[in-house]
């Protein structure tokens, strides 16, 4: 009689979840603040790690930036300082023009700290999150952005190029939750903001080894969104953040039919981060950017696989890296791509 | 061109609508069943569990030659002695497939005693059920290298032969887990997902290859050792399987060729649900059907 109950209270509450998404879509819900906070961001030194960067920086989050190329992380780190002088700036003339105090934030010493760390090694990750915890303080924002793709076909590919997609991609997400999770359990505060790819949604051929590790990264984020919610942590957040191809640099080269090409261009690479950052601010569980890869994504849990391969196949998606990989080659040839990975 | 590209987009609608009533005749109508007598098949994780039952039904259906890949000799011997009283050629080899040398010799040792493998099956798989917190960090890797690595180093290994001979059949025996996580299991699931997303880019690969498929299954919870404890809220419902249905069936879709299999049929309705629902949506389901406290009772193999 109990599971009766049970059963309608959970219809209830399915059909309730609807109505509150549908009111997301209309009333666009007020976005938190990450004020003062300690965000951390891996991969920071380029593409998206930089502009979530920037963008935390813009709401006066404490940066904590982490990238295994130094020289990079500083020029963010550089670039976060500039909007934090224009940040208080903007604040000093605020006081001026005799705005009352309770307008004004209170100025919160911002500061932005980079840490050069490789997040594929496990000792790597512990030893710099020991010195960000007494350096910093309390990490409230961990985004896992850090990825590497190798570039190569499954059996030209280096199994040692394959194991560091694998652990960069993927087993880096254990080690930083891992080392920040324990304190957000125990205040019972924090966003972990797990940033996958549409390839951790939908597979294609030639990328065997990028494919693995961020659907790894999506079964990953999946189920410790689960863990959080079974131990009643309603404190924590989780976001996931799926882009299609983004227009960084890092697949160069990748293409799907040409004819469908203006249709679903590659992201920019801000408008792709504004869209995460929305998502992370209103405590958005999923953000698949464009909109487009959620229907993606439910034609291919309704069609068989023949069905669904004919559907790549008229995308082109079936296909898309191979000129990547082409192109991977010419440069590795060329000795340009040496530093890429 | 624009023709072309007009008599593509006419076609496309067509080209589905044909696939999707092919695949429910396909349901309805006598499969047409492939040969086994002249295939070598070789079983990661051989010994025991759904491997030896997946070694009997392909001894069955007339396989050539099995050869037993696992880490428990004792577990191996008596499933090569089981297969050789039916007639069928085996043999077994002691093998982690978390090691990748370990792998490559096997995999030459294999080639030098036994021949060509045509029918690889990936079988091998280690749960430690535990949550993040709660996880040994060597524990968390060792999944990651026996279920995904492991997939990798063994099909690096067997495919370029298969490639030559123009015949050959990569199978991958993962989990529903793979597409829809649980807490209590993370290093399993996240193993999981990323060998389902290898086998899923390695089909689309090897569409172009002729003679050479790939197949994966996603059973539902199976009652084998390494789960052994998980419980079920509603086992009517949904029962667990057997192994030797899963492997049954396995070696169904090998026959057929076919590329994907969710083992019952109802999990396509839970894969169709999660891509529609809200994820607070989502959260109900999974607390009222029991997925957050399946794994509290969990022992494992020991």
């Amino acid at each position: 009689m109990n599971i009766v109950v049970e059963f309608f209270v959970v219809t209830f509450k399915v059909l309730w979840a609807f109505v509150l998404a549908a009111a997301r879509w209309l009333v666009r819900p007020k976005e938190k603040s990450v004020a003062g906070q300690v965000c951390l961001i891996t991969g920071a030194g380029s593409g998206l790690g930089r502009l979530f960067a920037l963008e935390f920086a813009r709401r006066r989050a404490l940066l904590v930036l982490w990238d295994i190329n130094t020289q990079s992380n500083e020029e963010t780190a550089g670039m976060v300082r500039h909007i934090y002088r224009d940040l208080e700036a903007a604040d000093a003339a605020a006081l001026q023009a005799g705005k009352g105090e309770e307008e004004i934030l209170p100025p919160c010493n911002l500061q932005v700290f980079t840490y050069t760390c490789d997040v594929g090694k496990r000792e790597n990750v512990y030893l710099t999150a020991e010195r960000v915890r007494k350096e910093v303080g309390e990490v409230s924002v961990l985004v896992n952005n850090a990825g590497v793709v190798s570039g190569h076909h499954l059996l030209e590919c280096p199994d040692e190029l394959i194991e560091r997609t694998m652990m960069v991609n993927c087993h880096a997400h254990f080690w930083t939750t891992k080392a920040f999770l324990p304190t957000m359990l125990e205040i019972n505060h924090g966003h972990i903001v797990t940033v996958a790819s549409s390839l951790g949604l939908f597979s294609t051929a030639g990328v065997e080894d990028y494919c693995a590790s961020k659907f790894g990264v999506v079964g990953f984020h999946e189920s410790l969104s689960h863990e959080l919610k079974a131990a009643e942590k309603d404190g924590i957040k989780t976001t996931l953040v799926c882009p299609y191809l983004v227009d960084t640099g890092m697949f160069r080269g990748c293409r799907i039919r040409k004819e469908i090409e203006p249709f679903l261009p590659p992201l920019k690479p801000d408008y792709c981060v504004k869209q995460a950052m929305r998502a992370i601010l209103t405590d958005q569980p999923m953000v698949c950017t464009p909109r487009l890869m959620y229907i993606v994504t439910f034609m291919k849990s309704i069609l068989p696989f023949e069905a669904v391969v004919c559907m790549y196949r008229f995308l082109g998606a079936d296909k898309c890296m191979y000129p990547f990989i082409a192109q991977r080659k010419q440069a590795t040839n060329n000795n340009e791509a040496k530093n890429g990975i | 061109m624009v023709w072309k590209w007009l008599g593509a987009l006419v076609v496309f609608p067509l080209q589905m609508i044909y696939l999707v009533t092919k695949a429910a005749v396909g349901m309805v109508l006598p499969p047409k069943l492939r040969d086994l007598s002249r295939e070598s098949v070789l079983i990661t994780g051989g010994g025991r569990g759904i491997g030896r039952h997946l070694a009997r039904e392909f001894a069955e259906r007339g396989a050539r030659k099995i050869v037993l890949w696992g880490r428990t000799e004792k577990c191996l011997k008596e499933t090569t002695e089981e297969i050789r009283q039916m007639g069928t050629e085996c043999h077994y080899f002691i093998c982690d497939v978390g090691n990748r040398e370990e792998v490559y010799q096997m995999a030459k040792a294999v080639r030098e005693k036994v021949g060509d493998i045509t029918i690889l099956v990936n079988n091998a798989a280690v749960v430690h059920g535990k949550s993040l917190m709660d996880s040994d960090d060597d524990a968390l890797l060792k999944s990651q290298h026996v279920n995904t690595l492991g997939q990798f180093w063994t099909t690096k290994a067997f495919l370029p032969r298969m490639l030559e001979l123009q015949n050959g059949h990569i199978v991958c025996l993962n989990s529903v887990l793979a597409l829809s996580a649980i807490p209590g299991a993370i290093d399993y699931c996240t193993s999981k997902a990323s060998a389902f997303a290898f086998m899923e880019s390695l089909t689309l690969g090897l569409l172009d290859c002729p003679g050479v498929s790939a197949t994966t299954v996603l059973p539902f919870h199976t009652s084998t050792e390494m789960f052994q404890g998980m419980r079920v809220r509603f086992p009517n419902l949904f029962p667990p399987l057997k192994p030797e249905t899963v492997a049954r069936r396995t070696v169904d879709a090998v026959q057929q060729n076919q590329a994907l299999l969710l083992l019952p049929w109802t999990m396509n309705i839970l894969i169709i649900l999660k891509s529609i629902l809200p994820q607070a949506a989502l959260e109900e389901i999974h607390r009222f059907s029991g997925t957050y406290t399946c794994m509290n009772t969990f022992k494992g193999r020991t």
